[in-house]
């Protein structure tokens, strides 16, 4: 059993590591306070081939494995929550699902320029009124004849046949007003349950009725874009359908195993960003004469930050591993994912507290580490709904 | 055209370490790429970017370990690498100049570059000398503390160069080539390695070679050095503030100064 990464996996952390430092970091605060979404962070981690860490080099990625993609989504969380989520949806959640489920036309058409880092993607599971119980959605998508071709959009207008018409609202969309594709879930067939949902490829700027209604403002978070979008009268071809007709929710599954995967590496890069932040500071910091982490009060939180890092990372790389063995990651992705949502969340409190006054302004980082943690144990399947997996794994 | 490029794996001790007797301990201690080979690199490989050189070849003095840091200039687009390494030098408390400039003589008439680049300096041991002495010896003809260098120029068989003087004093030159460059940081930008340039770095070559593959034996990398101690120098900060106008001000500052030795004849 050997814990150390490997040579390659080592190389691309520090490099990253040193760009995040360098690049990201000293506007990491900037960009938060702006509610601004770096474009331009995402054009220089296009040119350092970032964009498609899990994606076949056949489609323009870099053609490594999940480990690797983990570990620099924790990197990225390291030091910027905001860039980390927007890269972890565009990676797990819009372009890994056209490599498992596309065609080799749809791969050669949406998954190059997501995984080339042309631009970034986004995918629209959660609506208004259904977030758990995701399958109980109301966007559909209607089969109607097809248009004339002059009357249709998009790219692949010139193929005939019929169309889908798409209809609804999804709510809550990472990267919806920055993406250049957006993977829809939509009800084919009323009355089937779960086999009723198909998945489409909508483009944001090509097809008409795709409209953002929102852009959230949030407690952190906020260099992310997340959107509201409505569908009206959203028409696509037949060949934006991704998978079989019905295949939604199988696909939805999947894709969250890895989904879990990216949320849980982005958590044990925010608790250690944190983390660093409070050992630094408790180690310069002097009262009554000596360093605050010479006190067992400090020594023991900055003891507990690292104890719960450890865990979280452990878990994390674990079920990436894995799942690149092709083995079931269910239970092991979201023990990590609700185990180091947690830890990042309690580490940045802790981190909070360990810097005092000081921590609770935006001069200092970890207020922003503890605002970003939060959304970790609510998006990609709260923890409530984490401990029901796990249960139903345990057969429980 | 074939750049070759000097690269050295350098330690950088933590905030806080201990010393025992001449050495510090492994656990205080980090390895990076030299600093001024960093740019040494990206001028090299900006040469073959650029279509005037044909191979890029790195050569460092280290041991295994060092792998790991001279795999990243193979990462930033050098082609290969060799590694020199001998258990004679594994023994040695220092290499010095004399040394190194022995090794690399040889590695370089084996090799056969156009150009040589080395950084200025090594962090750790900042001798400043290699590369100059490595020209020296080789009978090639040197620029030192290169901050500018004209592409355009090598092509043609001389490099025009831009030199850092003393006192912000800068000197263009050109020097025939073959020759050595020693590279000042600032000559250029250096670029983050790319994911696909660190995965294509792992399958590239890093030849190994022992002083024997040279054709050298122990004798020539005998040291005229010796590593006799080893200390952390006291830090002291004294820090004068003249109040009053002016006029006031400059006289203290002249009195301070005249008390220091400045401008004593």
């Amino acid at each position: 059993m050997d814990f150390t990464l490997p040579d390659e996996h080592r190389m691309i952390r520090e490099e990253v590591r040193r760009f995040c430092d360098e690049e990201i970091e000293p506007i990491a605060q900037e960009i938060e306070d702006e509610h601004r979404f770096p474009e331009e962070i995402f054009d220089q981690l296009a040119d350092l081939d970032v964009m498609g860490v899990p994606i076949s080099e056949e489609y323009g990625g870099l053609g490594g494995d999940t480990l690797m993609y983990a570990v620099v989504a924790e990197e990225l969380g390291r030091v910027s929550g905001s860039v980390a989520l927007s890269y972890v949806a565009h990676t797990s959640l819009a372009s890994k699902p056209i490599e498992l489920f596309g065609t080799e036309a749809q791969k050669e058409r949406w998954l190059t320029p997501l995984a080339s880092g042309e631009y970034l993607g986004g995918w629209a599971l959660t609506e208004p009124s259904s977030g758990s119980d995701a399958s109980d959605m109301d966007t559909t998508a209607e089969k109607s004849e097809a248009r004339s071709a002059s009357e249709r959009s998009g790219a692949a207008a010139e193929k005939d046949g019929d169309e889908w018409v798409l209809n609804g609202t999804k709510q809550f969309i990472t990267n919806a007003n920055v993406a250049g594709s957006v993977l829809v879930k939509a009800v084919t067939d009323p009355g089937e349950g779960y086999g009723g949902i198909s998945t489409f490829i909508v483009d944001p700027e090509e097809d008409d009725g795709f409209e953002v209604t929102t852009v959230w403002d949030k407690m952190g978070l906020n260099a992310s874009p997340t959107c509201e979008i409505k569908l009206t009268d959203v028409r696509v071809p037949e060949d934006r359908m991704l998978g079989e007709r019905g295949d939604g929710w199988e696909q939805t599954k999947k894709t969250l195993d890895g989904g879990r995967i990216s949320i849980a590496a982005i958590s044990t890069g925010l608790a250690q960003g944190a983390y660093e932040a409070a050992k630094e500071y408790s180690t310069e910091r002097e009262q009554f004469g000596q360093p605050i982490s010479k006190f067992d009060a400090i020594r023991d939180k900055v003891v507990d930050m690292d104890r719960k890092i450890e865990r979280a990372r452990l878990l994390t790389h674990k079920s990436a591993w894995q799942y690149d063995q092709g083995q079931s990651v269910t239970r092991s992705s979201s023990l990590a994912k609700l185990d180091a949502s947690e830890a990042a969340r309690e580490v940045a409190e802790e981190a909070v507290q360990t810097l005092g006054g000081y921590g609770y302004t935006e001069d200092f980082s970890p207020q922003r580490f503890y605002r970003d943690a939060k959304l970790m144990e609510i998006g990609e399947g709260t923890s409530e709904i984490q401990h029901l997996v796990i249960g139903r794994e345990l057969g429980l | 055209m074939k750049v070759l490029v000097t690269v050295k794996e350098v330690a950088a001790v933590e905030d806080e370490f201990q010393i025992a007797g001449t050495s510090i301990d492994e656990t205080y201690l980090e390895y990076d790429l030299n600093e001024w080979d960093d740019y040494a690199v990206e001028e090299a490989v900006q040469l073959q970017e650029a279509g005037i050189a044909d191979e890029v070849v790195a050569v460092t003095i280290g041991p295994e370990r060092s792998e790991e840091t001279i795999r990243m200039a193979l990462a930033k687009g050098a082609d290969r690498a060799v590694r020199i390494w001998d258990d004679a030098l594994e023994g040695a408390d220092l290499l010095d100049v004399g040394a190194k400039t022995a090794i690399l003589e040889k590695v370089v008439e084996e090799e056969d570059p156009d150009i040589v680049l080395s950084g200025v300096q090594a962090d750790d041991d900042g001798f400043g000398a290699t590369g100059v002495s490595l020209a020296d010896a080789l009978g090639y003809e040197w620029a030192a503390v290169v901050n500018h260098l004209d592409q355009d120029s090598v092509e043609s068989g001389t490099a025009s160069v831009r030199r850092e003087l003393e006192g912000g004093v800068e000197e263009l030159t050109d020097v025939e080539l073959p020759a050595v460059l020693t590279i000042q940081t600032g000559i250029n930008e250096p670029r983050y390695a790319s994911l696909r340039g660190i995965r294509q770095a792992q399958r590239k070559e890093i030849a190994p070679k022992t002083l024997g593959d040279l054709g050298l034996d122990a004798a020539a990398v005998e040291n005229e050095l010796e590593l006799t101690d080893m200390y952390e120098p006291e830090t002291e900060s004294d820090a004068t503030y003249f109040e009053g106008g002016p006029d006031e001000a400059a006289g203290q500052l002249a009195d301070l100064l005249r008390e220091k030795g400045v401008g004593a004849q």
